[in-house]
């Protein structure tokens, strides 16, 4: 390698020393549709002759030798290189550079080049955001950027997703990344934003990027850009789109009327043998009980299923509920958006009016937004300029609450069995059903109310002042509020209500965030090297301040304000603080357009954290070898761009909550009309920041003109991770949280892409992310931590399974059967019902559950994840596909296991695959006998409710078509766009539910699940 | 002015922003709690921290609900429908449980959540500047009274029955405040436990006023709840002559209610009352009360009575007509109607200790000691309010014992006792009749685990000294 590289040095050296002589060069610069380019900027390589082409295109330049390299820049163009090789007259032809906004990139506290940045960063076109049917720009991301975690795990409209940037950084403190909203921190929800006000989004991910960002950067940054005016004419636009929003997928098939009666008999029957009955009893049993069971009796008949527990042939059935069917519907998008944008060289407007509409694919979930933005910005006199960048935001939304509660009706029409009727022959809803008693999902979506309401404004100000060429100051003041208002409405008569008559409870929050920065600037320019410094002061602070109250005893139906009640419930009101100030500098290094270095240094004080913690000190250091502008690789043409990049670098955590280092004593224990308190938080002066140190190396480049690649490989330590360490209950309180112990994120991230280019009426694109990341605890304070379905232990992921493990169905009584994994740790014995396993697997069963040893199962983390990207465009024609995947992750189908019960919960609904229970006739299958109030545990949490969770998902499809200009220019526009879209159209995987994408713990919750929508919209350009 | 200056001005200006920042700016503090140190700074938050200790014991998933519902359901006398009831206990009637089940995590954890809260008081009761000695005396029986209130329960619920191994390991024993680093307690043998109980409870009965009964607010501990409280104590502990004497001075000056206020629905105190869980519907989930699960409608309205427990009643015993027969709520089973709601489902308080269970633990005691008469006179109080005219009983020895003790059935279901009554006497278990899971099983067989809840899971996993072999016996 060393010799190579001495033999191109040489080499460049000497054709260099023997053919000296001055030349002169003409020649004509035309674009790809061959019309002349005016104003380009040539420069002979390495030295200082330059000159610029003339209106028609024409140049003339004097070169210093026949090798000489011409270089032609011209802005929105691919940079070209041309070796004179002795000719006199060189004509070029420059191309368009779909690179082009990479160049110039937002990143911490300013901008840079992609070819001088150090750190590892991606940057996202408003390209990604444009006609998707997704309330915020989160839920776009998903499978465009290598590292970047993205799943949504609910289909509330209006809901975020979970962004996770390389990794789980934290145990038990925040694992999100920081926004960064125009340069200004936030911390409130992103889906207020209307994604079409977004030019770009840059996903800062190593130290090098983010560090700067201090203790907030500990899981990565998202940098949000706002459209800002333009000077020239003025460009006013109005985008309109309709969709029609569905379930992703049909799920599980769940049993209907005569399955389920069915079953219940066989289930009555199996329990009465158990009590030992006589098979006489045992069906008399069967049938006398049945209906009470199931709750009706959906046939015309008194007796419908015959002594082999069978509906008898001509039986009339009367009720087969298809709850799903009575929930679900399909939900119609509208989004519609006017931007106006304009300016001239003093002043720049960026205006946008923006309403989004999703009516919900369930009944009473939807989700209604109205937005408003200003950006402007204004030169004062030569050395002042001051703008403003501001988002007025009103949304409201109807969600139901999720979770195991009977008030969750996603939940409720899994569990209600369809011998059940929505309503009763009169019309009326029935309230009776064996599940959720009183719960009528259908009945609740219309009595009920749950209503929240969000008024946001966002005012970030500055003022900058240069000072000299080089040195600069710039002030900026941002307030973030937000107005939230909760109407929780339980009616009088069916239930949550029923009880008290009707309960209704509204709530309120304020919430506010300032941050204050002081930054000033200086850039220094010369021939070989330039220096950018960045030193100041950064201060921010949020105050939330809630209030709720709420009454009972209604008289009247349907009424929420709280003047309709009688008896006051308690209210309660309280505010929590933080308050956060930084100091922090940064430097920069460019030498030969060459070399880069970077240096950053940031230190924060925390309120969150005691006396003796509450500063912390986060640095970076990088640097960049951008190997193409070597000499010696001026000869490899096919080399457009090369750079290696490494950096290394310490970042904080502070998402622990507010003032958790302080023993308390919580208000609000009343008792018997006392005021009480208890004691709600342990003291832990000592806890302090998590640290994580970084380290990032890759390189990027850009190969025969057509082909970008890259790569990089990650460490992300994170350090003294905040924990809330489980304690023994002599302790007082369940948990502290401590400093707990390290733990590793490591990950290759790949990606590439490639335009495909035959001529100026067709091109295609293809690009392809694959990432891998591998999380592993390293330390433990204590030995193992063992939470829900979960293990954490030295040397294993964070989100580590750790079930009993399922050995299906014992052929001879139909009990379940576990893996006994007996280890003889902890002194135990080999339990007495373990037995050699009736199915042939050499090892040891038992039909008792808590006589199985838990075992270690994978992962809710895949193994790699990414994206695949392919646009094809022929003349005004542009279709685009993106793909998502995801492989090797788990999941834990609790969903799914309340729907395999086997008796447990009689009466409750189960899946169609339930009816391959074990019977005396069907003795090998992996269901366990179905036996009314049974006792066997077969549904408790094991392996058998463990899925791949791996898939593959058509995130996004969109055809698109562009009015040609000649006759946009007859009817008066500027362009006109319209295509059609479909998101999550179709998805590949093997998991049993819904939607494979959800939360990601790997944890099914009973969620609306995903959806899928198919829109169709208009961009038109005046 | 040239620019220069504006410059200079707009510069330092910009300088000053950036060192404005003070110390104080980082130091906050929260509005809505107490840190410790000021909770015992003043007598009235230190009394506040007792009213939250108290709040804890009345949770649904302690005494409020949990402990006394479970409490008869592991007993043959009732039992919890599993229709209609959103599968509420029906794990815990079934007898069926698991190391990780709610119901054995919440005793568990809420229980040592009161031990501690208590601990703090008792520690820190000196520390109050502006309280008397009166209030100090108080705070530290009630808080002695409670820390042993719990203990009994946790050890009677997680350990084997005293009478079948004192030496047996029980519960942990937290005399005080632990800090974090402090080694976690080991399981305790049950004597320990219940000397610590013991002690506590002289204490307490030491220290707590003594009142005239007017003045007494029955939801707080007073001295006659802990003279009551130390009768159970040594009952289990068949120490016959404390728990009589104590027994005595727990009912003393009381009058028992009439035939007619036990019917009203055991919904809120009356004379007799010597301890009440003081439930309101502000601060409780009304629907996780013991009416919700025993009055026919309103809440879940789940329980049942066996009827080969209702055969047990005379026909003119009054507290026969607390079962019900009706068709159009339960077809087959009898609905009970001991336990009211108050004017709204579960707003009701749960009488907790009252002078009845007083007078069956000297008819017990006295029966023991060979009282007979004393015993009969005891039991002959308890017989003849709910049955005018009833003769006294002319029985002796063992079957004077067996006669209170089915007396204890019939004066005190539901009220959260049968569990124990079993468990601490040995006693065979038989459910029989319509309960729809059925058991017959005697101390000598290896089923009688199902009559001690396992230790939690949440605890063994994370106690360095209790492991899964100090599981108990069955799970």
């Amino acid at each position: 390698m060393k010799n190579l590289l001495l033999f191109f040095l040489l080499q460049s050296f000497t054709t260099a020393a023997l053919f000296a002589q001055d030349r002169i060069v003409r020649g004509k610069i035309v674009d790809e549709k061959g019309e002349e380019l005016p104003i380009v900027n040539i420069k002979v390589l390495g030295s200082n002759i330059v000159t610029v082409s003339d209106m028609g295109g024409n140049y003339q330049i004097t070169v210093p030798s026949d090798t000489s390299t011409l270089v032609y820049t011209f802005i929105g163009m691919a940079t070209q290189y041309e070796r004179v090789n002795n000719r006199s007259i060189v004509n070029v032809t420059m191309e368009q550079d779909l690179q082009h906004l990479e160049e110039v990139m937002v990143v911490a506290y300013g901008t840079t080049t992609k070819e001088a940045f150090t750190g590892s960063a991606e940057t996202i076109d408003d390209e990604v955001l444009k006609d998707r049917a997704v309330t915020s720009f989160d839920k776009a991301l998903q499978g465009t950027t290598p590292g970047l975690m993205v799943s949504s795990s609910s289909g509330q409209p209006g809901s975020a997703a979970t962004i996770r940037i390389r990794g789980i950084g934290s145990i038990s403190a925040g694992s999100a990344p920081l926004y960064v909203l125009d340069g200004v921190p936030m911390t409130g929800s992103i889906t207020d934003l209307n994604p079409n006000d977004i030019a770009s989004i840059t996903v800062l991910k190593d130290a090098a990027a983010a560090s700067l960002y201090g203790s907030r950067a500990a899981n990565g940054v998202i940098l949000i850009t706002t459209n800002q005016g333009k000077s020239g004419e003025t460009k006013i636009s109005l985008n309109s789109q309709f969709g029609v929003s569905s379930r992703i997928s049909d799920g599980y098939a769940l049993m209907n009327s005569s399955q389920i009666y069915e079953h219940s008999w066989r289930g009555l029957y199996n329990r009465a043998l158990n009590d030992n009955l006589s098979a006489e009893e045992a069906i008399e049993h069967a049938h006398e009980n049945v209906e009470g069971v199931v709750g009706f009796n959906p046939f015309s008949s008194e007796r419908p299923l015959g002594d082999d527990g069978k509906v008898i042939d001509g039986t009339h059935l009367h009720t087969n509920t298809n709850w799903r069917d009575e929930l679900y519907k399909n939900g119609l998008v509208n989004n519609h958006n006017l931007n106006i944008s304009g300016g001239n060289d003093l002043t720049k407007v960026f205006f946008s009016l923006g309403y989004y509409d999703d009516t919900g694919i369930i009944l009473s979930s939807d989700y209604t937004r109205y937005t408003s933005k200003v950006n402007v910005s204004h030169k004062i006199n030569d050395f002042l300029t001051a703008g403003v960048n501001s988002m007025l935001s009103y949304s409201k939304t109807n969600a139901p609450p999720n979770g195991s509660q009977g008030s969750n009706p996603v939940r409720s029409v899994e569990v209600i069995n369809a011998a059940s009727p929505v309503y009763n022959d009169d019309g009326t809803y029935n309230w009776d059903n064996k599940a959720v008693l009183d719960f009528n999902p259908v009945g609740l979506a219309e009595k009920d109310k749950y209503l929240y309401e969000t008024k946001r404004g966002v005012l970030n100000s500055y003022l900058n002042v240069d000072f000299t060429k080089s040195l600069s100051f710039k002030t900026t003041l941002g307030i973030d509020n937000s107005i939230n208002k909760g109407l929780n409405y339980y009616n009088r008569e069916h239930g949550n209500g029923e009880g008290v008559d009707g309960r209704s409870v509204m709530s309120q929050s304020d919430n506010l965030t300032w941050n204050v920065s002081n930054l000033f600037n200086y850039n220094l320019y010369r021939e070989n090297f330039s220096v950018t410094l960045l030193a100041g002061q950064e201060a921010a602070g949020q105050s939330i301040a809630s209030l709720s109250s709420g009454v009972t005893g209604f008289a009247v139906d349907g009424y929420y304000d709280l003047l309709w009640g009688s008896q006051p419930s308690k209210p309660s009101s309280s505010t929590t603080e933080w308050t956060l100030v930084s100091y922090l500098g940064q430097a920069k290094f460019d030498i030969k357009d060459r070399y880069y270095f970077s240096g950053s240094i940031r230190t924060d004080g925390s309120s969150r954290f005691g006396q003796n913690h509450k500063y912390g000190v986060f640095y970076s250091i990088g640097g960049g070898w951008r190997i193409n502008n070597e000499n010696f690789m001026r000869d490899i043409s096919w080399i457009n761009h090369l750079k290696i990049r490494s950096s290394y670098g310490t970042s904080g955590n502070n998402n622990i909550g507010n003032y958790s280092f302080l023993g308390l004593y919580g208000g609000g224990a009343d008792y018997s009309g006392f005021p009480g308190l208890t004691p709600t938080q342990l003291d832990n002066q000592d806890i302090r920041w998590e640290k994580i140190s970084n380290f990032n190396v890759g390189f990027e480049s850009r190969l025969v003109r057509n082909l970008t690649l890259s790569a990089e490989y990650y460490i992300r330590h994170s350090d003294g991770l905040l924990y809330s360490k489980p304690l023994s209950a002599s302790k007082g309180i369940g948990s502290v949280l401590t400093n707990l112990g390290a733990m590793d994120n490591k990950g290759f991230e790949v990606a590439m892409s490639y335009d495909i280019k035959t001529n100026s009426d067709f091109y295609s694109t293809i690009g392809f992310n694959i990432s891998t990341n591998k999380n592993t605890v390293l330390k433990l304070t204590t030995e193992q931590v063992v939470s829900g379905t979960k293990l954490i232990e030295e040397g294993a992921s964070l989100y580590q399974f750790y079930l009993t493990e399922w050995a299906g169905v014992d052929p001879s009584n139909g009990k379940p059967l576990w893996y006994v994994n007996y280890t003889g740790q902890d002194g135990t014995e080999l339990p007495a019902s373990a037995f050699q396993d009736p199915n042939g697997s050499d090892r040891l069963v038992t039909s008792e559950y808590g006589d199985a040893e838990r075992v270690r199962l994978g992962t809710a983390l895949p193994t790699v994840f990414g994206g695949v990207n392919y646009s094809v465009g022929y003349k005004n024609l542009e279709l685009s596909l993106l793909f998502s995947y995801s492989y090797g992750n788990k999941v834990y189908n609790h969903d799914y296991a309340t729907n395999m019960h086997d008796g447990q919960a009689p009466g409750n609904n189960l899946a169609a695959d339930a009816l391959n229970a074990w019977t005396p006739d069907n003795i090998y299958t992996n269901v366990p006998r179905y036996v009314v109030n049974n006792t066997d545990r077969g549904n408790e949490m094991s392996s058998r409710f463990l899925e791949d969770g791996s898939y593959v998902r058509l995130k996004n499809v969109t055809l698109a078509y562009r009015l040609p200009s000649r006759l946009c220019n007859k009817m008066g526009i500027s362009g006109l766009r319209a295509y059609v879209s479909g998101e999550n159209l179709w998805t590949l995987t093997n998991y049993k539910g819904f939607d494979p994408e959800m939360s990601i713990n790997g944890v099914t919750g009973s969620n609306i699940p995903g959806v899928k929508v198919v829109s169709t919209g208009f961009n038109l350009d005046f | 002015m040239n620019t220069i200056i504006k410059k200079s001005i707009i510069a330092l200006f910009s300088l000053s922003l950036l060192f404005s920042c003070t110390n104080d700016f980082l130091e906050l503090e929260p509005s809505f709690a107490l840190k410790e140190k000021d909770v015992f700074s003043k007598y009235s938050s230190a009394h506040s921290a007792l009213v939250g200790a108290y709040d804890q014991l009345s949770s649904p998933n302690f005494d409020g609900l949990y402990n006394p519902i479970m409490s008869d359901i592991m007993g043959e006398d009732v039992m919890i429908n599993s229709e209609d009831n959103w599968n509420w206990f029906t794990d815990v009637y079934q007898m069926n449980l698991l190391p990780t089940f709610s119901y054995i995590n919440s005793p568990w954890w809420i229980g040592y959540k009161i031990i501690f809260d208590a601990n703090q008081i008792i520690e820190n009761i000196d520390n109050i500047p502006d309280a008397t000695q009166e209030q100090k005396d108080n705070l530290e029986g009630q808080a002695r009274a409670l820390r042993a209130y719990v203990n009994l329960k946790l050890v009677q619920m997680y350990a084997p029955a005293y009478k079948r191994n004192n030496m047996a390991p029980s519960i942990m024993i937290v005399d005080q405040v632990l800090p974090i680093e402090a080694e976690d307690p080991g399981r305790s043998p049950i004597q320990d436990v219940y000397d610590l109980i013991e002690s506590d409870l002289l204490k307490a009965v030491e220290l707590l006023p003594e009142l005239e009964p007017n003045d007494i607010d029955e939801g707080f501990i007073s001295k006659k709840g802990a003279h009551a409280l130390l009768a159970r104590t040594y009952l289990d502990q068949e120490k016959w002559e404390g728990a009589k004497e104590h027994a005595q001075n727990a009912y003393k000056d009381l009058d028992l209610m009439t035939a007619n206020e036990m019917y009203g629905g055991f919904m809120s105190r009356n004379s007799e009352t010597i301890f009440t869980i003081a439930y309101t519907e502000e601060d409780n989930n009304v629907y996780l009360s013991l009416p919700s699960f025993y009055w026919p409608v309103g809440g879940y309205s789940s329980m049942r009575a066996n009827d080969k427990f209702i055969e047990k009643f005379s026909t003119e015993d009054l507290r026969f007509f607390f079962f019900l027969k009706e068709e159009e709520i339960d077809e087959n089973r009898n609905l009970i109607l001991k336990f009211g709601h108050n004017r709204i489902v579960g707003n009701a308080e749960r009488i907790v200790i009252r002078a009845s269970e007083m007078y069956l633990i000297e008819a017990e005691c006295e029966a023991e000691l060979g009282n007979y008469s004393k015993a009969q006179d005891a039991l002959h109080v308890i017989q003849s309010r709910a049955y005018p005219g009833v003769p006294k009983s002319k029985n002796v020895g063992q079957e004077l014992i067996d006669e209170v003790l089915l007396e204890r059935r019939k004066e005190l279901f539901g009220e959260g006792f049968r569990w124990h009554d079993i468990k601490r006497r040995q006693l065979p278990f038989v459910r029989e009749g319509d309960h729809w899971v059925k058991f017959n099983f005697t101390a000598d067989d290896y089923d009688y685990y199902r009559m001690t809840f396992p230790i939690p899971q949440s605890e063994i996993d994370v106690n360095t000294n209790i492991s899964e072999a100090d599981q108990n016996v069955g799970y």
